[in-house]
């Protein structure tokens, strides 16, 4: 894999990879299948963010969130899950990821699919919560609204390449206006290329597969949204959509930042994300060592 | 098309603490009033959609502590706002005095590309309150010598012109934006690198 977008060798990027080790963790019978996870801040943390990727990325790409984040005190893992076909068999993977990981509650931070996971894991797991709260970024409740349905039950024996191709296709609905986005999307096309065609073609069928979260059952669970009002990959109607499972939420709209805001306006998404998490200080479910509070705005 | 476009504005209200810029949001976007005084913590926003000429407008308003006054709040916080919202108790004349330099604290930190036209309303709250420390004509002669910046008198406690305040705001921020090309071109590269410098020079940016 070659490294050569201008993020991939940022310093920001690099001292992140030296600092914090990749650990592969194996929670099925088929050893083959490893959780790929970045675990950094102070580990006595009980509740700590997880942040979980989109079909595109890998778990790095949320790095910003990482160092921003755990400079906050705040505990952040980062986790990318092996390939799995179906939204169960993933929710299973996930919760063997806590128990190993010995994390009973945690707060979820998900993208897009990762989003969607997210709220499928907090619905899996609510007879016996282990999801504390739920960030959403550009993500969705239903998988309905993608064109891909029908095809779904054939991704995994289509080419990476055509795979790869289906999604760069989508990356810029407009072209990208401002350094950052360029940048971002210079970056996430580098990762989209690193992936193989099994981890692809699972994600884009979970992206796909029809289901939807039955968001009834997670009436009384912290949520923030957060979403991109212009060039954002989601219509209006689709983002109301999400408005309406989550009365409870909190909206944070971002004016621009595309696809991956996390990484092109990570500065407005972490400040969202302490505002979300500061709710939990001194809590039995707080993301940090010390509370949040007073020191909730970025210094920069 | 682009008339369906959906419009967020974004609103930072900025005063002295206790004026009443916390009930102000709340009596607008809730309208709910507590006489019970609870400091904002950080920085804090809520959103409301209104309707303006007939298209549909979201505000994102941003609250703030007034402690953190002089403190730099982060280029998150003002990045992309379309509209300040500068406010003083009308009982208290050292919250008056203050508002050159929360301007001024706008200005610096927002750096808008025409800081000379970019909209801010003054808001004199407490009008319920007795005695007056600020008459409106003091307040008018200051909004004059600022590129006439329109003037409210409110109560957040009775509701009193608060709607038809944060009408004008999101009238004002509208216009600004329709006028302006995406402010976050603007923002120049540094302020980010800093930023990352920032994080890798601490060797205890990650305690990994
Ligand atoms: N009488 C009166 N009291 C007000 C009014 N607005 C706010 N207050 C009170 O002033 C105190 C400070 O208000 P707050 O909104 O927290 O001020 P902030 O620090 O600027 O956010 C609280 O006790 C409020 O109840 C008003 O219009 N009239
Ligand atoms: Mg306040």
């Amino acid at each position: 894999m070659s490294n050569i977008s201008e993020w991939s060798q940022s310093a920001e990027y690099l001292s992140f990879r030296s600092n914090v080790p990749l650990r592969r963790i194996v929670v099925d019978s088929d050893d083959s299948k490893g959780w790929r996870i970045y675990d950094c801040g102070p580990k006595s943390v009980q509740s700590p963010l997880v942040c979980l990727p989109p079909v595109s990325g890998t778990a790095d790409i949320f790095f910003r969130q990482a160092l921003a984040l755990s400079a906050r005190g705040v505990r952040v893992i980062l986790a990318e899950a092996p390939p799995y076909w179906s939204t169960k068999e993933w929710c299973d993977g996930f919760r063997r990821l806590l128990d190993y990981l010995n994390l009973s509650r945690v707060h979820l931070f998900g993208a897009s699919l990762g989003g969607y996971l997210a709220q499928k894991f907090a619905e899996y797991t609510c007879s016996c919560p282990r999801v504390a709260s739920i960030s959403l970024c550009n993500s969705f409740s239903d998988t309905s609204i993608f064109r891909g349905n029908e095809s779904a039950a054939l991704y995994w024996m289509l080419p990476a390449l055509v795979l790869k191709k289906m999604l760069m296709s989508n990356f810029e609905p407009e072209p990208a206006k401002d350094s950052d986005t360029v940048k971002t999307i210079d970056f996430m096309v580098e990762k989209l290329d690193s992936l193989t065609q099994s981890e692809l073609a699972s994600r884009l069928t979970l992206n796909c597969i029809r289901g939807y979260v039955e968001a009834h059952k997670l009436r009384d669970l912290p949520v923030t949204i957060i979403d991109v009002f212009n060039g954002a990959p989601l219509s209006s109607p689709v983002r109301e959509e999400l408005y309406k499972c989550y009365p409870q939420a909190k909206l944070a709209h971002l004016k621009t930042g595309g696809y991956f805001p996390f990484l092109s306006r990570s500065a407005e998404v972490n400040l969202h994300l302490l505002i979300h998490l500061r709710q939990f200080d001194n809590t039995p479910l707080a993301s940090s060592e010390k509370p949040l509070i007073n020191n909730s705005l970025p210094d920069s | 098309m682009a008339s369906n476009k959906k419009v967020l504005l974004k609103v930072i209200i900025l005063g002295d603490s206790s004026v009443g810029k916390t009930s102000l949001m709340n009596q607008y976007v809730n309208r709910k009033f507590s006489n019970q005084y609870k400091a904002t913590i950080g920085a804090d926003f809520l959103t409301k959609e209104v309707t303006i000429d007939d298209r549909t407008v979201t505000m994102q308003i941003w609250d703030t502590a007034g402690q953190e006054r002089f403190q730099s709040l982060g280029v998150a916080f003002y990045r992309g706002a379309d509209c300040c919202v500068l406010v003083f108790d009308v009982t208290a004349p050292n919250t008056f005095k203050s508002l050159d330099s929360w301007r001024d604290e706008f200005l610096i930190q927002a750096a808008p590309r025409e800081p000379d036209n970019f909209p801010f309303v003054l808001l004199g709250n407490k009008v319920d309150l007795e005695p007056r420390a600020i008459s409106a004509k003091r307040a008018q002669q200051w909004c004059q010598a600022k590129n006439n910046m329109p003037y409210f008198e409110t109560s957040a406690k009775e509701g009193l012109n608060v709607e038809q305040a944060f009408l004008a705001i999101a009238k004002n921020a509208l216009a600004q934006q329709n006028q302006s090309v995406d402010l976050y071109n603007e923002f120049p590269d540094q302020i980010k690198l800093t930023n990352t410098q920032k994080s890798n020079g601490g060797g205890d940016s990650c305690a990994c």
